[in-house]
């Protein structure tokens, strides 16, 4: 009992610190740096502290300095309360999301099994669209209360476009789910022990729709009209400033660490080293005694689900430097006439696939 | 592969009054047709992925084991630490040449004064007492200077060069950015290099 | 559903893209009447950098008004100040040596290219594709290095002269064009790779933004955006000016008139210029730089300091300005966006009576609100950067 609420609590506190203490600001950094390297450049990396500037690490903490003493305004005539929350809205789902991702499998410490996910629910991936739902309002009200014709646009063109990527990644995940029966993350990632059996040799068609529609769902170039620097100024967080605009922010950002590991989750392997099993971990780690080799074999698993996760974000980045964006209609048509029939045929292949 | 242009003009033109043999259109391909895996987006975002992943790769490593004659294999100069090698024939603030005994090369002409495109120069002339004109007031406004090089191109006696400066320029105060004649003086081994040039570019045998 | 329509009190939303906004680049006013997204009226208001350029040349004399003209086109300043100097020396009657019409090739084909990349780079940025705009950028670095090597600075050229040319090549101009050119012609095929066969790419500029020959004609179109309508004028080749007719060179032409064609000619004339600089840089002979009439172009400074009647001429044009015949004319270039004009009228005095230039994008603005209508807000973005639009020279 008590040790169940000490590794709930120690998931929950590793979670939150990996994710808003180490994947909020350094992908900040990544962004910068990464984009920069591709463009034949040296990204930002002048700020130091005490002369020492580690390529740019500083950044994220001038950042954060910066935006706390900024002034936090409310643009005249605007809805104050709605205005107020739409962040928040924003960011909750963002991190909320990570809590039924497995970043690792089943362990036995000190005669206690150890599962490394916060909540193991029965729905497991439904929760995740059900959150991300919620997003939509964040956006929708953010664009709507600002009072401006231009966050308007944009907080109108966010809610069409993620409401329809929202049907089309749900059907997109069915084929998933049928070849491997179960809703459950954790499920999924344990059936994923055998290279072969990875998702990504099972469901190709699947991780392309769904990445793009996970892209979409982010409102991440190619898909970030709702936030078009040259058409909408900011689109709809155009009037905001200080913590909150921050909090739109880091939402992407966040958003951009769950879609990675969802991803790996269901595609590629989770948290499975290829052609290694847990067996043949823990037989690896015989020296260290049985408890010394599940928590070795823990940390191995765990540290390749968040390479893994790591190539996902690198992946999500070039993208969105390289590509144009779309215009609205377009995103639109690809939605419904691309995507969608695209994921019905999917569905029915691998249910016949399934079936014999 | 040449995507742009297709080398078979239809000879539909509208007539501009030049024959279409030293006219030489050739027309662009529009009709790319894109074959259906291309228009699976799919394939493009791999290619323009191969094409940013190529300069990543060549930039990372260019990090590490640098190109031969530069630091890094990106294209930034890292100002200012480093600086841009600047081109012989580079004009940067103007400056009056100081002869030996400090004393300025300028016999107060007028010409730059007159030349100047944007009226930055006011001179008072003077003479002194053995007959020798020099300028008793000579005031460049710097934020009039537009740095076009014309008062360097104009003055009989070389008296006033674009040096190579371009830095502490800016100034809080705008009265500091009139600069009078002992902020403007610079002694000639200084701007010896931008003397020879001038003197080799406005040469006779350039004429 | 016109039938829901009546029932659901829509109204239009006026929304006014100022002159700031990130993509009006050249400061310009659009006030988009919208129904939804999609534009019903798109008014265009200019002049948000009107500098006076006319009036301030009535005040100078003919040579102070070259550094002005840099500043009207300002990408590609040599251009302008090429089509300035050309005019006058029209006016006057007087025909510069040959080598110095190839080093005006030469400087006119430079800054054309640093318009165009300049220009296919901004598209690049407003679409979204950073990466393209940053390639090209480096490559208009390295032009610039170039024109840096020539004259001194990269943007404010200042280099043509009235009669000549201000000095004459740099020693090792060939080799490092050659380096130049290599490196741009590598970033032209990563920039080709990445958006030309795009899909997104092509879904935002093709079919966009279409117009016709005979009413881009109407309009007054010139330069690109008439040859993307498929109408091959080329002032080089309709009245070939400088050495331009020995010059082996194509006219891409378009089709449709659309901003993709607008887009592929632009990135054919790239390849273009680089051909016909690379042909003058041959060809050049060698010989004078400079007429020798020291009524009309300052002689050197061996002359001044030498010679009385090179420094008397060399004061009072100073002073008083060269003195053209009076008369008026009209002198046309090719400019990077169409047919840069220039009407100068002379009244035997040493300062300009009427420097009027006739800028190529100001009727291509004034054509937006025809390229907009019933289009979506979206298709501003690519329709007006393709249009190159720059301020300096569309307000003056």
């Amino acid at each position: 009992m008590l040790a169940d609420f000490i590794e709930s609590i120690a998931k929950i506190v590793f979670i939150f610190s990996i994710n808003l203490g180490f994947f909020a600001p350094i992908l900040g950094w990544v962004e910068r740096k990464q984009s920069a390297v591709m463009q034949d450049r040296i990204g930002a990396n002048r700020a130091d502290i005490g002369g020492f500037t580690i390529m740019g690490l500083f950044h994220p903490i001038a950042d954060a300095v910066k935006v706390l003493t900024k002034e936090d305004f409310i643009p005249a005539g605007a809805n104050k309360f709605f205005h107020t929350i739409a962040p928040f809205i924003c960011l909750v789902p963002a991190i909320a999301t990570f809590a039924v991702v497995p970043f690792g499998g089943r362990y036995e410490i000190f005669g206690h099994q150890v599962n490394l996910v916060i909540a193991d629910l029965d729905v497991g991936i439904l929760y995740v669209f059900a959150l991300a739902s919620l997003a939509t309002y964040g956006v929708v009200l953010a664009g709507w209360s600002s009072r401006s014709n231009w966050s308007l646009l944009g907080g109108l063109r966010a809610s069409a476009q993620m409401l329809s990527y929202e049907v089309a990644m749900g059907l997109t995940i069915i084929g998933i789910i049928m070849v491997y029966g179960s809703l459950k993350l954790t499920e999924i990632g344990a059936a994923q022990a055998n290279f072969f059996r990875w998702g990504i040799f099972l469901q190709p068609v699947g991780f392309i729709l769904f990445l793009t529609c996970a892209i979409a769902e982010n409102k991440r170039v190619p898909f970030d009209i709702p936030e078009a620097e040259s058409e909408l100024v900011a689109g709809y967080f155009t009037e905001y400033s200080g913590l909150k605009f921050v909090m739109f922010w880091m939402a992407e950002f966040l958003e951009i660490v769950t879609i990675s590991g969802i991803v790996t989750t269901l595609f590629f392997g989770a948290w499975h080293l290829p052609f290694v099993t847990d067996a043949m971990l823990l037989s690896f780690f015989q020296f260290a005694g049985p408890n010394g080799a599940a928590i070795l074999a823990m940390l191995v698993n765990v540290a390749t689900f968040f390479a893994k996760v790591s190539f996902f974000i690198w992946l999500q980045m070039s993208i969105r430097w390289t590509l144009p964006r779309f215009r609205y209609d377009q995103i639109m048509r690809l939605c419904w006439k691309m995507i969608l029939p695209i994921s019905l045929i999917n569905i029915f292949v691998t249910g016949l696939v399934v079936l014999l | 592969m040449n995507t742009m242009t297709d080398r078979n003009p239809t000879p539909s033109f509208p007539n501009v009054g030049v024959p279409l043999e030293k006219l030489k259109p050739k027309r662009v391909r529009r009709r790319i047709e894109l074959t259906l895996w291309e228009k699976l987006y799919v394939f493009e975002v791999l290619r323009g992925l191969y094409v940013t992943s190529r300069h990543f790769a060549a930039n990372m490593i260019g990090f590490v084991v640098p190109p031969k004659g530069k630091k890094r294999s990106v294209f930034t100069v890292y100002y200012p630490e480093e600086r841009v090698t600047l081109p012989p024939a580079y004009r940067g603030r103007p400056v009056l040449v100081a002869r030996q005994d400090g004393s300025e090369k300028c016999v107060a002409c007028g010409l730059c004064e007159k030349m100047c495109p944007a009226h930055a120069i006011s001179i008072v002339p003077a003479e002194r007492a053995d007959g020798d004109r020099y300028p008793s007031s000579y005031i460049l406004d710097m934020s009039r200077c537009v740095y076009c090089g014309y008062c360097e191109e104009v003055c009989p006696k070389e008296a006033i060069v674009m040096s190579a400066e371009y830095e502490g320029l800016a100034e809080t105060d705008r009265g500091n950015m009139l600069y009078p004649k002992e902020k403007l003086l610079r002694s000639e081994e200084s701007v010896k290099g931008r003397i020879q040039y001038i003197k080799r570019i406005y040469s006779k045998c350039n004429y | 559903m016109p039938d829901i329509e009546k029932d659901l009190h829509t109204d239009y939303m006026v929304i006014n893209m100022g002159p700031s906004h990130p993509v009006t680049h050249g400061t310009v006013k659009f006030l988009a009447t919208l129904d939804g997204e999609t534009i019903v009226d798109l008014k265009v208001d200019i002049g948000y950098l009107h500098r006076g350029f006319e009036k301030m040349c009535e005040s100078g004399t003919w040579q102070q008004v070259i550094p002005y003209t840099d500043r009207l086109n300002y990408v590609s300043p040599l251009i302008n100040n090429t089509g300035y100097a050309l005019a006058v020396e029209k006016l006057i009657g007087i025909d510069t040596p040959e080598r110095c019409k190839y080093i005006r090739v030469i400087a006119c084909e430079l800054s054309r290219l640093a318009d165009h990349l300049t220009n296919v780079a901004a598209a690049g940025l407003e679409l979204g594709a950073f990466t393209a705009f940053l390639y090209f950028v480096e490559a208009r670095e390295l032009v610039w290095d170039l024109i840096e090597d020539l004259c001194g600075a990269r943007v404010t050229a200042n280099y043509v002269r009235i009669g000549g040319v201000k000095s004459d090549l740099p020693d090792d101009f060939k080799e490092k064009t050659a380096r130049v050119f290599k490196r741009c012609r590598e970033l032209w095929l990563d920039v080709d790779k990445l958006l030309t066969k795009n899909r997104v790419f092509i879904d935002r500029v093709r079919d966009v933004g279409v117009i016709s020959g005979d009413e881009a004609i109407a309009y007054g179109f010139t330069g690109p955006c008439l040859r993307a309508c498929g109408v091959p004028y080329d002032v080089r080749k309709a009245q070939p000016y400088l050495v331009y007719d020995r010059m082996d060179f194509e006219v891409p032409i378009g089709e449709k008139g659309d901003n993709f064609d607008k887009y592929l000619v632009r990135m054919e004339e790239i390849k273009q210029s680089m051909r016909i600089v690379e042909q003058a840089l041959e060809q050049i002979p060698r010989g004078p730089i400079n007429i020798d009439m020291p009524q009309f172009r300052w002689q050197s400074k061996d002359d001044i300091g030498n010679r009385i009647d090179s420094l008397i001429f060399h004061f009072k044009t100073v002073i008083e300005g060269i003195k053209p015949p009076p008369g008026e004319i009209y002198l046309a270039v090719e400019g990077a966006n169409g047919e840069l004009g220039f009407y100068l009228v002379s009244d035997g005095s040493g300062k300009p009576y009427k420097c009027r230039v006739r800028p190529p994008c100001f009727v291509l603005t004034a054509a937006m609100s025809r390229l907009m209508k019933g289009r979506l807000i979206a298709d501003i973005v690519p329709t007006f950067d393709m249009i190159n639009m720059i301020g300096g020279e569309c307000d003056r």
